[in-house]
């Protein structure tokens, strides 16, 4: 498995450092924040990734975040997806399902239909992006808050759209 | 205990000539205080309406409506079971006083007799008194017995008597009939007492609970395990129909109340959100996902699909039925915020409702029809709103933490909602126009639903 990581780990790599040769969107090669992947030697061989390793690529894909009230994307939302959309383009196989959520503010209906659209919002720049991954969509409202908090940091974190990945 | 009830405010017209106009049945308006000192020195202030050509009523379409003063004293009992006529007085006096429409005072002044064989029925008219109800009940072993009457106090007249037999443990719900009849004499609608409110744990889980209109006899409805979303009940009082990620989507259930057992209505890809019954019960109105756009639709009680109503770019929500079904209002997001919108429910053109804010969703359209009560975003917070249906009279109703979900009771007098003053979310109700907001549940909850029948 851990071998499974480290190909993982170096095609990631590969992709960032593509993306950051090309230039066509500085906000998508600011470095991850968060734990480097162990192991990495430097770019290796590049390739569409064979494994259908799950855990890893679910691990990698970033939460699209929203501003309040709102369902289009921002321009780091469409770095997030842009990245995002890198690594499912190396796992077409995978499904990705984008679950809509909103935080706490607001009715529970309009909320949930505010959750359908921020997924849909997500869905159809993936297809725009040339992502041949089969993409499906649910929304959860303001029912599943990532934060329970109810403060501005809380509900920041809460208005996103969560990829799920799954063979 | 010493209590008097006396004129207060100078020029206030001479009781006597109340009485007098009302005898000739001319309807004219007065204003009189009276000062109730009773050893707690209470102070009260009446205002009422006389009666209209004679007959003690309600008038609900006058807008300077006044409160009723009625008396309602402790129900007569033998010994043993005065705590509990207590308790059924307490019932009577608090359904009453959820309508706003009484001024209840709870004892006669000292030396008025109100027994069955002598009831000072002008000395209770000068006191300014329109109305007395009069009750009285009968325990043996677990059998009850409830009489009442309503009495005009200035034509000294019976309007209403009722006579009640049942089981001990029924005996809120016994009282509670009787106050839906006293409404029904007074106002020409029956009362709602009688009705369950539903609605969904907002606490440990997120089920479907219901319980009388005051928050009695409490009981779980499911055991789903999944988020549980808009509870709605159908016009029969047989089902609950609501949304839950039972398959991992929204989708549309229905809960059969002598059964238990649920049922799928609608299982279309996206949301099947927002579900609400058309007045005959023949449609049901929702939200559905077409090409990833919530778009309000009919169905049939089946789940089979009538029209879509709405289209366009805007998210469409929450539908609500006019109470002759021909018309919905729903929310639409169109212009870019949530406001309420209008259609005909066979389609055609949407009419824009609401202009007052920024943020106006959750519409429930009352049971006389001219009205919409909705959840308005005011300074960052959600407060409940009526309208009336032509987009006039913007009222705001709540004032204290976030208030959300207003549904009305079926007879037009209160409104349930959620609302999280106090810490968490819980269910309130509130007379119509606000003046009366009580919490009606201890445990967390959202999302009531008035149902129009007393289901259990």
């Amino acid at each position: 498995m851990s071998y499974r990581r480290l190909i993982f780990a170096a095609v990631a790599i590969l992709v960032l450092f593509t993306l950051l040769a090309s230039g066509c969107s500085r906000k998508v090669v600011r470095p991850t924040p968060g734990p480097q992947p162990p192991g990495l030697g430097g770019p290796s061989a590049g390739g569409p990734v064979m494994e259908q390793d799950l855990q890893v690529v679910q691990a990698n894909l970033k939460p699209v975040y929203f501003n309040y009230d709102q369902y289009i994307l921002s321009p780091e939302a469409l770095a997030a997806v842009q990245y995002n959309a890198e690594i499912l383009r190396r796992a077409p196989q995978m499904a990705v399902l984008l679950e809509g959520h909103c935080d706490e503010r607001g009715t529970a209906e309009y909320n949930l239909a505010l959750g359908e659209r921020r997924a849909r919002s997500v869905a159809e720049y993936l297809t725009t992006l040339g992502v041949a991954n089969r993409i499906s969509t649910v929304s959860y409202g303001s029912e599943l808050p990532v934060d329970p908090g109810h403060n501005e940091e809380a509900w920041a974190k809460n208005r996103r759209v969560h990829m799920r990945v799954s063979n | 205990m010493a209590h008097i009830i006396m004129p207060r405010q100078p020029g206030a017209t001479p009781l006597k000539d109340r009485t007098e106009y009302g005898l000739r049945g001319t309807s004219f308006r007065y204003r009189a205080k009276f000062l109730f000192t009773a050893c707690v020195s209470l102070l009260l202030m009446c205002s009422a309406t006389a009666p209209v050509h004679g007959k003690l009523v309600i008038d609900l379409n006058n807008p300077n409506l006044a409160k009723m003063p009625i008396a309602i004293p402790d129900f007569a009992s033998d010994h043993a079971a005065a705590p509990l006529a207590k308790e059924l007085t307490n019932i009577l006096r608090n359904d009453l006083y959820m309508t706003g429409l009484f001024h209840i005072v709870d004892s006669v002044p000292q030396g008025v007799s109100i027994s069955e064989e002598q009831t000072d029925f002008q000395v209770l008219t000068e006191s300014g008194f329109q109305a007395l109800i009069r009750g009285k009940i009968l325990l043996q072993g677990d059998g009850l017995t409830f009489e009442a009457r309503l009495y005009d106090t200035a034509l000294q007249k019976m309007e209403l008597g009722k006579r009640f037999t049942g089981r001990l443990n029924d005996r809120r719900s016994i009282v509670h009939r009787f106050a839906d009849r006293v409404m029904e004499t007074l106002t020409g609608v029956p009362g709602c007492f009688s009705t369950r409110i539903a609605f969904v744990g907002a606490g440990q889980d997120r089920e479907i609970y219901s319980m009388d209109y005051d928050g009695h006899n409490l009981g779980r409805l499911t055991q789903i395990g999944t988020i549980v979303l808009s509870p709605e009940w159908a016009p029969d009082g047989r089902s609950l129909i609501f949304t839950a990620y039972l398959k991992g989507n929204p989708d549309l259930w229905s809960l059969d109340l002598a059964s238990r057992t649920q049922r799928l209505i609608s299982g279309r890809q996206g949301l099947n959100a927002s579900a609400r019954y058309s007045p005959r019960g023949d449609r049901i109105a929702l939200s559905l996902t077409d090409k990833g756009i919530p778009k309000i639709f009919t169905i049939t009680p089946e789940g089979n699909i009538i029209k879509r109503l709405t289209n366009g770019r805007g998210n469409d929500i929450s539908p609500t039925w006019s109470p002759d079904g021909s018309t919905i209002a729903y929310v639409s997001d169109r212009a870019g915020t949530p406001q309420i919108y209008v259609i005909s429910s066979n389609g055609g053109p949407s009419t824009r409702l609401t202009f007052e804010t920024n943020y106006n969703t959750d519409p429930d359209w009352s049971p006389r029809g001219d009205l919409l009560a909705f959840t308005s975003r005011i300074e960052g917070r959600f407060q409940i709103c009526t309208i009336r249906t032509d987009g006039t009279d913007f009222r705001i109703l709540t004032g204290e933490g976030s208030n959300m979900g207003p549904a009305w009771s079926p007879d037009g007098r209160l409104i349930a909602f959620s609302s999280n003053r106090g810490g968490r979310e819980r269910i309130f109700v509130m007379n119509a126009r606000g003046e009366i907001q009580v919490p009606v549940t201890s445990t967390a909850g959202k999302a009531p639903a008035w149902s129009s029948h007393g289901t259990r």
